[in-house]
């Protein structure tokens, strides 16, 4: 398998904290990645510099074979990373059908000439991404709030809406930053079941949760970070009986943990 | 629909002049289309961008300025000056708006204000180009195609045409793909970088149109009058065109055409009571913004919204 995103000897630091010390990862295409670790571990900062939303020390972050290091957040986003955000972010006065459209829009090749004159390239295009969203909205089961303004959806349906957007224009990867934190338990499972269904459709994720449960159920692989540095890598199985992530990240012992993980199947 | 009504009204405003020979009342009407034109360029930057911006002022003076110079300094005709009026505001408009863009928006706001009040002190000590505190007098009305706009009653029909061709045109930007994005960057810049979208280049483009919309209404504002003077950069204009936007609706386009209309008659339909007249107005306005904090078309629309949410319950 080939790695879509490769990112090299990332390095960042606030006033003299190294908030990510030398962490370098690998995502292969078409699969889901974890990344977790303990509040303060430079997760959310590893992927708002892979992203380009925080300037990175230094370091080489190669998407599908671009070098997108250190390259402003919408060029990264055109290259074909999309991401959504910890507090959820979408335009809660436009409706679910204007939230998705706008996502597709830097993506399609019609300009405001061709608007203007509602050339063939315009209705493609426009067309084009009506059907991408209504395929999404029919996933992610908010169809009947399709032209309803989303600053009345819930929480979780909110992330829902984050997600779909983030999958409009067909993205080469999507990083998620912390999709189920704050959605209710009955949500989750339905998030799981669509991106794992999405994930056989051939997208690929690189997940940053708190939640165990979740992340074990749905990576291939789990990264974890401690205090900016990597600690371990490798199948949720591993990483749950890795003795060191284990005392950095859960606070337990290897028999505490086999419990959980029982609990959990 | 929307369409044949606002048509309906534009026809309903060309024929004042055929309505009433009363030179006040064709007034009222030439300074309430204008004023509705520079609400609709502040609404444009401020309702649909998010960036509150009080240069609008300086744009305005300056168009006034420019085509009043035009036509008395440089004996270019009026259309020109308005031409000019529009670019020149267009290109200050780009390069202050440049590096001030890239502040956050509170620091937008402090930097435009300043540049209204630097207009301001130009229009009144640059005396050899602005003549100062006397004003240029006797503006000539403008003619075009032989025919001379001499009256008020004909001067009317400009400021009508001027009207109804800004107002189409920022209407037509508004309901676009770009309005679209501009709402959105005024919602969630962040997102809007993250789906590809550099906020940048639109941010600069509202202001810039705004600024040429602005000035161009000043410049057609100063030929009604008459005359130009620093008076024409007095605050109460700034005032005027935050108000009706601000009642409008902020980010509503058509709620600010209403609100631009009604608020320009409202002090006349009030002259009934001379003394109390700008007292009673004032009054009318805080109740309106206690009643409907978010302007007319805000609270139409909350009103829908509440209504959807008991539909989805």
């Amino acid at each position: 398998m080939t790695a879509i995103l490769h990112v090299t000897e990332l390095r960042k630091s606030y006033a003299g904290v190294h908030a990510l010390d030398d962490v370098s990862l690998a995502i292969e295409a078409g699969s889901i990645t974890g990344l977790i670790g303990p509040n303060g571990s430079g997760k959310s900062t590893a992927i708002d510099c892979i992203s380009g939303f925080q300037k990175l020390d230094s370091g080489k972050v190669v998407l599908a074979g671009n070098d997108i290091t250190g390259q402003p957040a919408h060029h990264i986003a055109r290259a074909g990373l999309m991401r959504t955000f910890q507090t959820v972010r979408i335009y809660e006065r436009l409706c679910l059908r204007d939230n998705l459209a706008i996502a597709a829009q830097q993506f399609d090749p019609a300009t405001w000439v061709d608007e203007f004159l509602r050339t063939r390239r315009y209705r493609q295009a426009v067309d084009k991404a009506e059907v991408r969203a209504r395929e999404l909205v029919e996933l992610i089961g908010l169809k009947r709030y399709w032209e309803i303004e989303t600053g009345i959806l819930s929480y979780g349906q909110k992330k829902l809406v984050a997600l779909a957007a983030a999958l409009m224009p067909h993205p080469k990867i999507v990083v998620l930053d912390e999709p189920v934190a704050g959605v209710n338990p009955t949500r989750i499972r339905e998030i799981e079941v669509a991106l794992a269904e999405l994930n056989r459709a051939g997208e690929t994720f690189l997940i940053v949760e708190h939640n165990v449960e979740f992340i074990t159920n749905l990576c291939h692989r789990v990264i974890v970070l401690d205090q900016g540095k990597k600690l371990a890598e490798g199948t949720a199985k591993e990483i749950h009986s890795d003795p060191r992530v284990l005392e950095a990240y859960l606070g337990m012992t290897p028999e505490m943990a086999e419990a959980e993980m029982r609990g959990a199947a | 629909m929307k369409a044949a009504v606002a048509l309906l009204a534009a026809l309903a405003f060309a024929a004042l002049p055929l309505m009433t020979s009363s030179n006040y009342i064709i007034g009222v009407g030439i300074s309430a289309l204008i004023f509705t034109v520079a609400a609709a360029a502040l609404n444009l930057i401020y309702g649909f961008t998010g960036l509150l911006s009080f240069a609008q002022l300086g744009f305005w003076g300056i168009g006034g300025y420019v085509t009043a110079l035009t036509v008395v300094t440089f004996g270019g005709n009026f259309w020109w000056g308005v031409l000019w009026a529009a670019l020149i505001n267009a290109v200050v408009a780009l390069a202050i708006g440049y590096p001030t863009l890239r502040t956050n928006r509170h620091a937008f706001v402090i930097m435009t204000l300043t540049f209204a009040l630097l207009v301001t002190l130009i229009a009144r000590d640059w005396v050899d180009l602005t003549r100062g505190p006397l004003g240029i007098p006797n503006l000539p009305r403008p003619s075009a195609f032989g025919y001379h706009f001499a009256t008020t009653g004909q001067y009317y029909w400009v400021a009508w045409a001027f009207s109804v061709a800004m107002l189409a045109f920022l209407y037509a930007l508004c309901s676009s793909r770009i309005g679209r994005t501009l709402v959105a960057i005024k919602q969630n810049e962040p997102l809007v970088r993250a789906q590809g979208i550099a906020p940048m280049p639109y941010k600069l483009s509202a202001f810039a149109i705004s600024a040429a919309v602005t000035g161009a209404a000043g410049g057609v504002f100063t030929f009604h009058l008459g005359i130009i003077d620093p008076l024409f950069l007095d605050f109460y204009y700034m005032q005027t065109f935050l108000i009706i936007v601000i009642i409008g609706g902020a980010g509503s386009f058509w709620g600010v055409i209403a609100a631009g209309i009604a608020l320009s008659a409202l002090p006349e339909a009030l002259r009934f009571s001379a003394d109390f007249r700008m007292i009673i107005y004032g009054v009318i306005l805080v109740v309106a913004m206690f009643v409907m904090p978010t302007g007319v078309a805000g609270w139409l629309r909350e009103r829908q919204l509440a209504r959807m949410r008991e539909q989805l319950r």
